[in-house]
């Protein structure tokens, strides 16, 4: 690893020892916490999202017309499309709760105290920018809750007085949410957005790196003076910071040691979430489902849950009110807060103010959480799977014009609303793909590929499994699956007796 | 300010014991941030790389008649059918046409019904039993496809036919018009 100074081809050429010792071998304060490992592990889900976000990128079409079909062709046809898709689903959770606990671990040591207002003030910054990849990345899926929750959201900013209207307009690209947001949603999400954090987390690092990384609190608090403002604290300050330092702890890799544990720990966590939670992907995104109830990514929850506990006549003043001002509080904090006590212990301010900010949110996210709605299928009366949800998407799109299902739909077909009790779904697999097998004089085409490929007849014949009456009226299943008819050349076309009882493929419910 | 105090004389940093800590954290880090690379890099790579090595789509027989009896004998029938066809994720149909040529009403032969030469459709002259192609006066031999005349640099391109339960099925692809191999599109 150590190369003399003066050797080497690059060596003599960069004097890179030199860069090394700046950054490397460079002594931080002793005894630093593990709570120090979450700006790093932050930076590491950082550099997820951007591996996984390009990968995603290179698969998808920013258009209305084919931004679903487009995440779906990825979950099924691209190697490790759907890990790929859940990894950066749950890596953007994980962004938010990392620096959130960042920010929490900084705002409880009292680090934002000087000398370090202005990396304070780049990382609120960061945090909007964090917020904002969420809220823009929830869209792009083109699914029912993406559109939705997007609708609610860009409401919610026309709420806003005087400038509300043209607020809205100026998210959604024009008045209606549609083809002109998705393109500008998209062009934040990955151009503007990604190049301004990773502009600013150069900035933060490189604050971290020339100020040195603020040491545990009681370093700090010994014989100081009371206010960070007094003349005399700069000067303490310096030699206080300096002593931290003199027992030989360097960054590498003593340091960066712990932080390469700790985000592998991290890697690893997403990895379990994205393999055995996945990534949800609804019904394609239908402006004229009204029914629908939208619900915005969890970490938007206490806000909206805030929403739901005012009256009406004053959801402007807090859609508006509320963010503005712990964005100004987050911004003025290092400025207001000028006492050079540091320990969380002995601010009793500071203190509640988190707890209570904590709590607050918990609360309301708690709220939000047990009054959300299971969202069921209207037609089923029960919460459908991923794939029976892809069914009803297609089958609305596919089947719809001529089969009746709860009321709605065609009447060329015969209903379907009780489908689910006469037949299995592997049945309806097989019938849906070519039905003069079963009936030779049967006018449905045969939807078998390439009309419909067999992963979406499937789906489709899941979800019709669901169909077993009206909400609520529990009816026992009586499958009688047919055979199909012998291909006979000449007279065919009657109804067979090969009936069977089947034993009633059971189904999840 | 004081150093911080510690047992033995040398700064805690150089002792043994923090010799042997450091070796394992520089292992640790570089051990981590490798496996931390490869679980969400080779994924990544993986997709990015996946479409160079997909096979093909496995094209399909698609039916062009519902019953031969209905087909003449001895004339070529020009048949036109709508392929569905899917480019990644976008569906797209299109109006293709072919020729089905029979001399037994069992054993059929299928043209694709563009030239060879450029790519226009060609229609069948009956009173001179032959195909011409109107845009550069290419003309072919009905029974083999073989070029009678004009521009086209090989004979009609054949397709896969079968026949199955008296409906004829015909294996579609579009091959490069202009050169004289038959190279699929």
């Amino acid at each position: 690893m150590k190369s003399s100074p003066g050797s080497g081809w690059l060596e003599r050429r960069l004097q890179l020892t030199a860069i090394r010792r700046a950054l490397l071998d460079r002594e931080v304060p002793d005894r630093l916490t593990w709570w120090h490992t979450l700006g790093s592990a932050t930076l590491t889900v950082f550099l997820v999202q951007v591996v996984t976000g390009v990968v995603l990128a290179t698969f998808y079409a920013p258009a209305p017309d084919h931004a679903y079909e487009s995440i779906r062709f990825l979950e099924r046809e691209v190697t490790n499309g759907g890990l790929l898709r859940a990894l950066h689903h749950w890596g953007s959770s994980a962004m938010v709760v990392l620096v959130l606990a960042h920010m929490v671990r900084v705002f409880a040591m009292g680090a934002y105290k000087y000398p370090r207002e202005p990396n304070w003030l780049l990382g609120v910054g960061l945090f909007l920018i964090v917020l904002s990849f969420g809220f823009t990345g929830y869209l792009l899926p083109w699914d029912q809750r993406a559109y939705w929750a997007t609708q609610v959201g860009t409401s919610i900013a026309g709420t806003a007085p005087l400038i509300g209207g043209v607020l809205t307009k100026l998210l959604r690209g024009g008045s209606e949410l549609g083809a002109a947001t998705l393109t500008r949603f998209y062009a934040f999400h990955v151009l503007w957005l990604p190049l301004s954090l990773g502009a600013i987390v150069l900035l933060h690092l490189a604050i971290v790196i020339r100020q040195g990384i603020a040491p545990r609190t009681q370093s700090l608090e010994a014989g100081a003076p009371t206010r960070t403002s007094d003349a005399a604290y700069p000067g303490y300050y310096d030699s206080a910071y300096a002593a931290t330092k003199r027992s030989g702890v360097r960054f590498w890799p003593d340091i960066i040691g712990k932080d390469a544990i700790v985000s592998l720990g991290v890697v690893v966590g997403l990895l379990l979430m994205a393999l055995t939670v996945g990534a949800p992907l609804e019904a394609p995104a239908d402006p004229t489902d009204a029914s629908y109830v939208p619900t915005p990514e969890w970490y938007f929850l206490p806000f909206f849950q805030l929403l739901t506990l005012f009256p009406g006549s004053m959801e402007s003043t807090i859609a508006v009110g509320v963010p503005a001002l712990l964005v100004v509080a987050l911004l003025g904090l290092p400025f207001f807060d000028r006492g050079s006590t540091r320990s969380l212990r002995h601010r009793p301010v500071a203190l509640t103010a988190l707890v209570v900010l904590l709590g607050g949110s918990a609360l309301l996210l708690g709220g939000a959480l047990r009054g959300a709605q299971p969202r069921v299928a209207p037609e089923t009366g029960r919460e459908l799977s991923s794939m029976e949800r892809a069914g009803r998407a297609l089958f609305q799109r596919q089947c719809q014009s001529c089969h009746v299902v709860s009321g709605k739909g065609g009447d060329e077909g015969p209903k379907l609303t009780d489908i689910g009790l006469h037949h299995s779904s592997g049945w309806m697999h097989s019938f849906i793909e070519d039905p003069t097998r079963f009936h030779r004089d049967s006018k449905m085409a045969a939807f078998g590929p390439p009309v419909l490929s067999h992963q979406e007849i499937e789906e489709v014949a899941r979800y019709l499994g669901t169909l077993q009456g009206p909400p609520g009226s529990h009816l026992e299943p009586a499958v009688a699956d047919t055979f199909p008819e012998p291909a006979k050349n000449g007279e065919g076309g009657r109804d067979t007796d090969s009936t069977v009882k089947a034993q009633s493929n059971t189904k999840r419910n | 300010m004081a150093l911080p105090s510690s047992g033995s004389d040398l700064p805690p940093a150089l002792s043994v014991e923090s010799v042997g800590r450091r070796r394992f954290l520089r292992w640790a880090s570089g051990a981590s941030a490798a496996i931390s690379a490869l679980l969400v890099g080779f994924p990544a790579v993986a997709a990015f790389l996946s479409p160079g090595f997909k096979r093909p789509a496995k094209r399909d027989w698609i039916k062009v008649a519902d019953d031969v009896a209905t087909l003449d004998v001895g004339t070529p029938v020009k048949v036109d059918f709508v392929e569905a066809s899917r480019d990644a994720w976008v569906e797209s149909r299109a109006l293709r046409t072919v020729w089905l040529y029979t001399e037994d009403g069992e054993k059929f032969i299928a043209y694709s019904g563009t030239c060879t030469h450029l790519g226009c459709a060609f229609s069948y002259e009956k009173e001179k039993d032959r195909f011409v192609c109107p845009c550069h006066r290419g003309v072919y031999e009905v029974k083999t496809g073989a070029v009678l005349s004009g521009p086209p640099p090989r004979p009609l391109d054949t397709l896969a036919v079968k026949v199955e339960n008296g409906e004829v099925h015909v294996m579609f692809e579009t091959f490069r018009p202009g050169i004289d191999k038959k190279v699929v599109a």
